[in-house]
C-alpha cells in the first residue's frame, strides 16, 4: 500500500477556478479528427466546382441560360456566366455552403445537448466551472468549427484563382467568406442554444436545420411569387442576396446575422443557467 | 455544522415526485451510506448537491452552504462519482483525468499516476476501449484526486472486481483519516456494509430508516438452524420470547432469532442437540424489509422471510 502523510485539517480550496479555454481544448481534442475529416470534404467540394468553371465556355453558358426556365434565373443561375457568379452560386450558395451548415449545425447540437444526453458533460459541470463557462466556452467551439471550415474553403479558392484563371478578387473572397462564417456560425449558434436550452439534440438540429432551410427556400421564392417579406425575414437571404462574392461586404446582413446569433446564445445562456442538468 | 443537510426536500420532473420531502443529516467527518433500489431518488439527491438540479421545494445545505450559492467555490471541495457516465470517446483515461484536474485549475494532477497505478488503471488507454470496471477506476481517480472535503459517490464500486474493492475502501479510509465525508449512495447493502458508519434506508423519495450499520445488522437478527437426535414439536419453540418463524423438519427446526440466544438454548438443551448453526442475517434481507410492503412504515424485523417481488415504486431491488 502507498503510504503518504496526510494533512489533519481538511484542504483548503482558494482559487480552483480553471483559465479561460481549458473547456474550449477538451471540446476542440474531442473533436479535431472529425474537424480534418469536414475540412478535407469543404476542400474537394470547393475544389471539384471551381476546376469545372473554365471548361464551360461562355457561349454555352448563355445557349443553356436562354433555355432555362423562370425558376431558375429567379435561383440566380444569370449570374454563372462569371467567375464570381458561379463560385458564388455553387460553393458559397449550394454545396460549400451545406457542408459548413450541416457541420455547424451538428457540432451545435452536440456540443451542450448531445454531450448532456450522453452523460459527456456530467464531470464537467461537476467541477468548478461556472455554467456560464462552459457555454461560453463551448460555442467558441462552434465557431472555431466554422471559422476552419470557412477558412479551408477560403485558402482553397485563393489557391485556384491563380491555377485556374478564375478572376477572383481576395477582398470579394474575404467578403463572401465573411458572410458565409457568419450566416453558418449563426446557425450553429441557434442549434446550440436550443440544445442548452433544452437538453435535446435533436430540438438543436432541428431549430438550426429549420431556419436554414426555411431561410433558403425564401430567398428563392421571394422573387418568384412576388414576396419581398420573405427576402427580408430570410437569415440565408441577408447572408447572399447582395452576392458578396461579386459586390463586397454586405454589412447589413452581416449584422443582421449578428443580431439573430447574439439573441438566440443569450437566450439559451439564460435557460441553462437556470434549468436542470442532465435529466 | 452539517455536511450535507436536507430539509423537507421535493423534487419533481414535470408530474413525476422523484423526492418527497427528504430529511438527510450527515456529519462532518463520517461515512454515510445512502441506500434504496434504482428509481427510489437517490441520483436526484445528488445531483441536488451538485446544484445540477435545482430543488423543487424544502433545502438543501452542502457544507453549509446552498449548493446554487456555494456555486465552483463549493464544487471545489467536493469529488463526484457519477452512477450513469458518459465518457468522451475521443480522449485516452490520461488526457481525460488531465483535462479533469485542469477544470479543477490544476488540483490532482500530482495524483492522477498514483491513483491510476493503485487501481492498475492504464493511462494511455483510449476510454472507448475499457471495459466497464476500467471506467469506473478513471471516475474514482477522478472522485479522489484532488483530495476534496466531501466525496459524492453514486455506486462506486458496482464494476469492480473484490481485489479492487479494497482498494477502494483503503481510499475511503485513507479520505476518512485526513477528515473528510463520504456519501455513499448503493442499492446494494453489500457496497456500503463494510465501510460506513450509519446508513439512511431511501424508498420513493423519502427517507424510511436511518440507523447505524451495526444496529442495522442487530435487527435483522440470525437464521438459527438446530438438528436434534429425535423429532421435536414445533409448538414447544414458537412461543419463545425472541424466536420466530420456527419449521421443524422432522429431526430439523429453524427459526430466526432476535436478541439473547438464552430462552431458545434452554429450550433446546430439553433435547439431545447434534448441531447447532446461527447465521447473522444479510443486511440484505433487512433490506428487502423495507420494500416488501407498499406502505411507508417502517416495517417491524418479525416479518417472515419470503422473498419480495420488485419494489412497488418499480425500481429492481438487486
Amino acid at each position: 500500500m502507498t503510504t503518504r502523510t496526510l494533512p489533519a485539517t481538511p484542504t483548503t480550496h482558494g482559487a480552483a477556478n480553471p483559465r479561460f479555454g481549458v473547456v474550449i481544448g477538451g471540446a476542440l481534442h474531442d473533436q479535431q479528427r472529425s474537424l480534418v475529416a469536414w475540412s478535407a470534404a469543404v476542400a474537394a467540394v470547393t475544389t471539384l466546382y471551381s476546376s469545372f468553371y473554365p471548361t464551360m465556355s461562355t457561349t454555352q453558358f448563355e445557349l443553356m441560360l436562354d433555355s432555362l426556365p423562370d425558376f431558375a434565373r429567379a435561383m440566380g443561375f444569370e449570374a454563372m456566366v462569371s467567375a464570381a457568379g458561379y463560385v458564388g452560386m455553387t460553393v458559397y450558395s449550394l454545396l460549400g455552403a451545406l457542408l459548413t451548415l450541416i457541420c455547424a449545425i451538428t457540432a451545435g447540437a452536440r456540443l451542450i445537448a448531445g454531450d448532456e444526453e450522453a452523460g459527456v458533460l456530467e464531470l464537467d459541470l461537476g467541477a468548478p466551472v461556472t455554467r456560464t463557462r462552459v457555454f461560453v466556452e463551448r460555442l467558441v467551439v462552434v465557431w472555431v468549427t466554422v471559422l476552419v471550415l470557412v477558412t479551408v474553403i477560403s485558402a482553397t479558392l485563393l489557391i485556384l484563382t491563380g491555377a485556374f484563371d478564375l478572376d477572383l478578387s481576395v477582398a470579394n473572397v474575404i467578403a463572401a467568406s465573411t458572410g458565409l462564417a457568419v450566416f453558418t456560425g449563426t446557425m450553429g449558434t441557434l442549434a446550440f442554444a436550443v440544445g442548452a436550452a433544452t437538453g435535446r439534440r435533436a430540438y438543436g438540429i432541428g431549430a438550426g436545420a429549420a431556419v436554414a432551410v426555411t431561410g433558403y427556400l425564401f430567398n428563392y421564392l421571394s422573387p418568384l411569387i412576388d414576396a419581398p417579406w420573405m427576402e427580408t425575414v430570410s437569415p440565408f437571404s441577408w447572408y447572399i442576396a447582395e452576392r458578396p462574392l461579386t459586390n463586397g461586404f454586405d454589412w447589413g446582413g452581416i449584422a443582421l446575422l449578428a443580431v439573430l446569433a447574439a439573441a438566440a446564445a443569450a437566450g439559451g445562456w439564460w435557460r441553462f443557467r437556470r434549468r436542470d442538468l442532465m435529466v | 455544522m452539517f455536511a450535507i443537510r436536507t430539509d423537507g426536500l421535493v423534487k419533481d420532473y414535470g408530474r413525476v415526485r422523484a423526492l418527497d420531502g427528504l430529511d438527510l443529516s450527515v456529519e462532518p467527518g463520517e461515512v454515510f451510506g445512502f441506500l434504496g433500489p434504482n428509481g427510489a431518488g437517490k441520483s436526484t439527491t445528488i445531483r441536488l448537491i451538485l446544484d445540477l438540479l435545482r430543488p423543487t421545494a424544502g433545502t438543501i445545505e452542502v457544507l453549509g452552504q446552498s449548493p446554487t450559492a456555494g456555486g465552483t467555490e463549493l464544487r471545489a471541495r467536493i469529488g463526484y462519482l457519477p452512477g450513469e457516465l458518459g465518457l468522451p470517446t475521443r480522449k485516452t483515461a490520461g488526457e481525460y483525468l488531465y483535462y479533469l484536474s485542469r477544470l479543477r485549475g490544476g488540483r490532482g494532477q500530482s495524483r492522477i499516476p498514483e491513483l491510476a497505478d493503485r487501481f492498475g488503471l492504464e493511462l494511455h488507454r483510449p476510454l472507448r476501449a475499457l471495459s466497464k470496471g476500467n471506467k469506473q477506476k478513471v471516475t474514482i481517480v477522478q472522485a479522489f484526486m484532488h483530495d476534496p472535503d466531501l466525496l459524492v459517490l453514486d455506486e462506486p464500486t458496482s464494476s469492480l472486481d473484490p481485489l479492487l474493492q479494497m482498494e477502494f475502501r483503503a481510499l475511503v479510509d485513507e479520505a476518512r483519516g485526513r477528515g473528510a465525508t463520504v456519501f455513499l449512495s448503493s442499492h446494494v447493502l453489500a457496497e456500503v456494509e463494510e465501510i460506513a458508519g450509519r446508513v439512511a434506508i431511501v424508498r420513493a423519495g423519502k427517507i424510511v430508516d436511518v440507523d447505524d450499520v451495526r444496529a442495522l445488522r442487530e435487527r435483522a437478527g440470525q437464521n438459527v438452524l438446530l438438528r436434534f437426535a429425535g423429532p421435536v414439536d414445533a409448538a414447544e419453540f414458537a412461543h419463545l420470547p425472541g424466536v420466530t418463524d420456527v419449521v421443524v423438519d422432522d429431526h430439523t427446526l429453524t427459526c430466526r432469532l432476535h436478541g439473547e440466544p438464552a430462552p431458545l438454548l434452554a429450550a433446546a438443551a430439553r433435547h439431545h442437540v447434534m448441531r447447532w448453526q446461527a447465521d447473522d442475517r444479510d443486511l440484505e434481507d433487512l433490506f428487502m424489509d423495507f420494500y416488501r410492503e407498499p406502505g411507508d412504515a417502517v416495517p417491524t424485523s418479525e416479518h417472515d422471510d419470503v422473498l419480495p417481488g420488485p419494489a412497488t415504486d418499480g425500481g429492481a431491488v438487486r
